[in-house]
């Protein structure tokens, strides 16, 4: 699940030891807009000494890392993916050429430190109208992309637009980005929403893009994990019908049946998918189906 | 972060920094030392944690081969990590990141 | 040596404080009062008498009778911003007044002019609180006898059981009229409730006020009448308000503290008590603050009120009260300016008296009728016992205030802290010293989640029929130990001397830790 990604400035040792408190899905160590030119040498040791520490609770642990227009993005990567970043984020991807850089790069670090070639994923932020044009290709440009998200203030200024309460200048691009991102089978995240005192901002635009169908969208402040988690989590209704959907499938797969009827209704693979997601979102496990004790059996 | 030094016969002058006195940071000054290592810890963690600190501070500076420095932690709290993120920091700087 | 109940080896006898045999902490209901009251010595004004009013405190001090080693009493209402203590001592200094015993109900940062009082041997002994510098003096051997620690409800105690005698109270009165009845809510140097002068105007064997608000008599909403006093001094001013109330009280920013406020709140939450009728306190801390807001959401979702808040009183209980969310406030002390006005003017802001409010040899303090009560530490130990006196390098920086009263009168206790304060953790094995016992201590609250005491089953049972999953988790103490431990790493022992410099009564007399000299402290 990555409902909630939160950032966390990367030279500051305060957030991001006490971060994964606040139970995000996931972290973002961040070395790149937070952290000042003349600290990117220390915010990136810290950031390594943090990751190795590896105390982050059940969070997916990710680095934003500076730029490929920058001399910074190699040492930032041959740094913190040895120390054991599950997945980096890359600012300003605006063609699979970014991808496939970033890709070579990783592959290098990881034979070069043991670490199993493929692993570590790629988040690619689209920051500019032709990173969003090419959403689709940037996203199958390579097995590591995780998910795609689009900018905020760097992507509306490339759009000649500003950023305003109710998003409008974002609303096709955010539409555009679950096409791209479902056509290639990775995640749709959204960006983060700046003002952090506005709760019921928040709410609106998070119920706006689960509507659109995002997985989940990024954090710049621990008090919004909290409203995004619950706009995420799945009504009574919900979880109840995905339950009997999930049952059903169980019992027709025990008898060696594939479709089943529930509810009236016609229940194949991706409606089953989409009832245990509901059922993951809901925090109720459903991978061990429900036994009786061998004690009891034996009787 | 100051490096307003330059070496001279093979010994390096000046300092270098690198941290902060946030909560849960520390201010770390490297600096030349005469002779042997010299470390001065001052701050939240000197009553309780001295030991740990020099062990940590130690620790650091042998990894990274470090030659003979005046260490000064100036204490907020920091845990060893932090702590030894920020000596290593120091010492890349003052063994001449070259950045001012 | 012998041990006491909460097992920490306390002399048989200690030097400037006396016997202990007999008087070690044995439980936290285990002392039961015997015998009579101690009262004042009986004093009369015929009528048309004398004048109360003198001209300065130099006379008053002159007429009170005080002589060297006698003992004098002071409230703290003024907080930071008190004068009177400093003057009261300046005079007794210039007065040749020696060896005296101070018997504040706290000291403040602004006391520190003290030293040279403490230096010169005015002042030989502190019954009370210490902090700030002359903490740190007292902590390093500065003071030949120890100080004496008593909370908010030992204190009344110790008073009316003849443990202490004041031989003279000096009230700081933010108005009083020319029959000695005096007031906390009006004036220039206005401070609320004045809650804690009361047990020394009744029993002290003379009282003086000392007041910048003199009006004619008689005043309205006394807080103590005048045939408890014996003189009234007028000066200029008898503090600066800036630093008498606080302008506003905040709740945290902290988004850390915030989560952890949450998770006390639905421990509260999630206990029996939470029901219409029930009453609480918070105080004015950073967390406490925050819970107050949390529980003021439960209280809607659930549809109940409050019946009291108590304790120290903010604008945040304030408007809870306005709000109709609390039916009474009971208001030992006014933490901000709202707390001031609203005692001045709304009858269901009631001032009590730290008798009232916390005395466990009274027929029933405030503190019996509470239900929860969020209370801060330096240490929590495995046991629970809570350390709010020393400080991580054994240091006596703290008074005790209302946290043994509370603690134990309240049917839920919860300590909220970090887990960490910068490197130094909250949860160790054993605590430096004990001020509250494990016994009347239910639950521990850290950002980790809720600890609740084993002991409370039934509170565990609760908790866990809330049913709050990952959104409030549940740690075990063990659990919570070693994680500290881990993020900490080992810690130096405190170095201390034998000399015992602080002694830490219960509630209810007995001795439950001494404080030991420390060497020079570390300048942090």
């Amino acid at each position: 699940m990555r409902r909630t990604m939160l950032y966390l400035p990367g030279n500051n040792p305060n957030m991001l030891m006490r971060g994964y408190l606040f139970r995000p899905d996931g972290l973002i160590l961040d070395l790149e807009d937070s952290v000042t030119a003349s600290e990117k040498d220390a915010a990136r040791i810290l950031v390594r000494e943090v990751l190795a520490n590896r105390e982050f609770g059940e969070c997916e642990v990710t680095v934003r890392i500076n730029g490929v227009d920058t001399e910074l993005w190699r040492d930032d990567i041959s740094s913190v993916v040895p120390a054991g970043a599950a997945g980096i984020r890359v600012p300003k991807v605006d063609t699979p050429r970014t991808v496939l850089d970033i890709d070579e790069e990783l592959s290098e670090v990881e034979s070069r430190s043991g670490i199993p070639q493929g692993s570590t994923k790629i988040f690619c932020l689209l920051e500019s109208a032709l990173g969003v044009w090419n959403a689709y290709d940037i996203a199958t440009s390579s097995k590591r992309v995780a998910a795609i998200i689009p900018g905020g203030e760097d992507l509306a200024a490339d759009l000649r637009a500003n950023r305003s309460a109710d998003g409008v200048e974002l609303e096709w691009v955010r539409r555009m980005m679950i096409v791209a991102a479902r056509a290639a089978g990775v995640d749709a995240l959204d960006t983060v929403y700046p003002r952090i005192t506005d709760d019921d901002g928040l709410r609106r635009e998070a119920e706006f893009t689960k509507k659109l169908g995002f997985d989940g969208k990024s954090v710049i402040h621990p008090g919004q994990i909290q409203i995004i988690h619950e706009v995420y989590t799945p009504t009574e209704r919900e979880v109840e019908s995905a339950k009997r959907i999930v049952a059903a499938a169980r019992e027709a797969a025990s008898r060696g049946r594939g479709a089943v009827t529930v509810d009236g209704r016609m229940v194949d693979l991706p409606v089953v998918r989409r009832a245990e997601f509901t059922l993951t979102r809901a925090g109720i496990a459903f991978g061990e189906p429900e036994e009786t004790p061998d004690g009891e059996r034996r009787g | 972060m100051s490096m307003n030094g330059s070496e001279t016969g093979g010994r390096l002058l000046g300092t270098a920094r690198a941290g902060t006195i946030e909560s849960m940071d520390c201010l770390v000054t490297i600096s030349g030392s005469n002779g042997g290592r010299r470390i001065e810890i001052s701050g939240a963690g000197a009553a309780r944690f001295k030991e740990a600190m020099e062990l940590k501070i130690n620790e650091v500076l042998d990894r990274l081969s470090a030659p003979d420095v005046k260490v000064s932690v100036q204490d907020n709290g920091a845990l060893d990590i932090v702590l030894g993120a920020r000596v290593e920091a120091a010492v890349a700087r003052y063994l001449g990141g070259g950045r001012s | 040596m012998a041990l006491n109940a909460v097992h920490r080896n306390i002399p048989e006898s200690i030097d400037g404080y006396g016997d202990t045999s007999g008087r070690l902490f044995e439980g936290a209901f285990a002392r039961q009062p015997e015998g009579r009251k101690h009262g004042a010595k009986l004093r009369s004004v015929l009528p048309g008498g004398q004048q109360k009013q003198l001209k300065g405190i130099k006379e008053a001090i002159a007429a009170s009778g005080l002589k060297s080693g006698m003992t004098i009493s002071f409230h703290h209402h003024l907080r930071n911003g008190d004068y009177v203590v400093n003057m009261v001592l300046d005079a007794c200094a210039e007065m040749g007044i020696r060896d005296l015993t101070l018997f504040p109900t706290a000291l403040f940062g602004v006391h520190k002019a003290l030293i040279t009082h403490i230096g010169s041997g005015v002042i030989s002994r502190i019954l009370g609180s210490v902090n700030g510098p002359i903490g740190v003096l007292v902590s390093e051997g500065g003071m030949v006898a120890p100080v004496v620690l008593r909370s908010h409800g030992g204190r009344p105690r110790a008073v009316m059981a003849g443990d202490v005698r004041i031989d003279v109270a000096f009230i700081a009165a933010p108005t009083a009229d020319s029959g000695g009845n005096i007031s906390g809510r009006f004036g220039k140097s206005a401070c609320g409730s004045i809650g804690y002068a009361f047990t020394d105007a009744e029993y002290a064997d003379c009282v003086v006020a000392i007041t910048d608000n003199l009006q004619p008599y008689p005043i309205s909403n006394v807080s103590i009448p005048g045939i408890f006093i014996d003189f009234i001094v007028q000066i200029d001013s008898i503090g600066d308000p800036a630093g008498i109330v606080s302008g506003t009280t905040r709740v945290t920013r902290d988004p850390l503290r915030l989560m952890i406020a949450k998770y006390a709140s639905r421990l509260i939450e999630s206990s029996p008590y939470f029901s219409d009728g029930f009453g609480f306190q918070t105080g004015a801390g950073g967390i406490p603050l925050a819970v107050t807001a949390h529980i003021k959401e439960g209280m809607k979702r659930r549809g109940i009120k409050a019946s009291f808040g108590l304790g120290g009183i903010t604008g945040y209980f304030v408007d809870l009260l306005k709000e109709g969310f609390v039916e009474k406030l009971l208001d030992v002390q006014s933490f901000d300016l709202d707390a001031v006005k609203s005692i001045a003017s709304d009858a269901r802001h009631i001032e009590i008296s730290a008798d009232w409010y916390a005395n466990p040899w009274n027929l029933g303090s405030a503190v019996n009728a509470l239900d929860a009560v969020i209370l801060g530490a330096t240490e929590v130990d495995r046991d629970f016992n809570v350390n709010v006196n020393t400080e991580a390098d054994g240091a006596l920086l703290h008074g005790i205030g209302g946290h043994q009263d509370t603690a134990a009168g309240a049917s839920l206790t919860i300590i909220a802290q970090p887990l960490l304060r910068g490197r130094i953790p909250c949860v160790v094995d054993r605590v430096h010293t004990v001020t509250t016992p494990g016994e009347v201590v239910d639950a521990l609250v850290t950002e980790f989640g809720v600890t609740i005491n084993p002991r409370r089953q039934d509170l565990i049972d609760a908790f866990k029929e809330a049913r709050y999953g990952d959104t409030v988790p549940f740690v075990p103490m063990d659990e919570l130990v070693v994680r500290a431990k881990r993020m900490s790493g080992p810690m130096s022992p405190i170095r201390t001397t034998d000399r015992i410099v602080g002694v830490v009564e219960w509630r209810d007399g007995t001795v439950i830790d001494v404080i030991r000299q420390i060497e020079r402290r570390l300048q942090s």
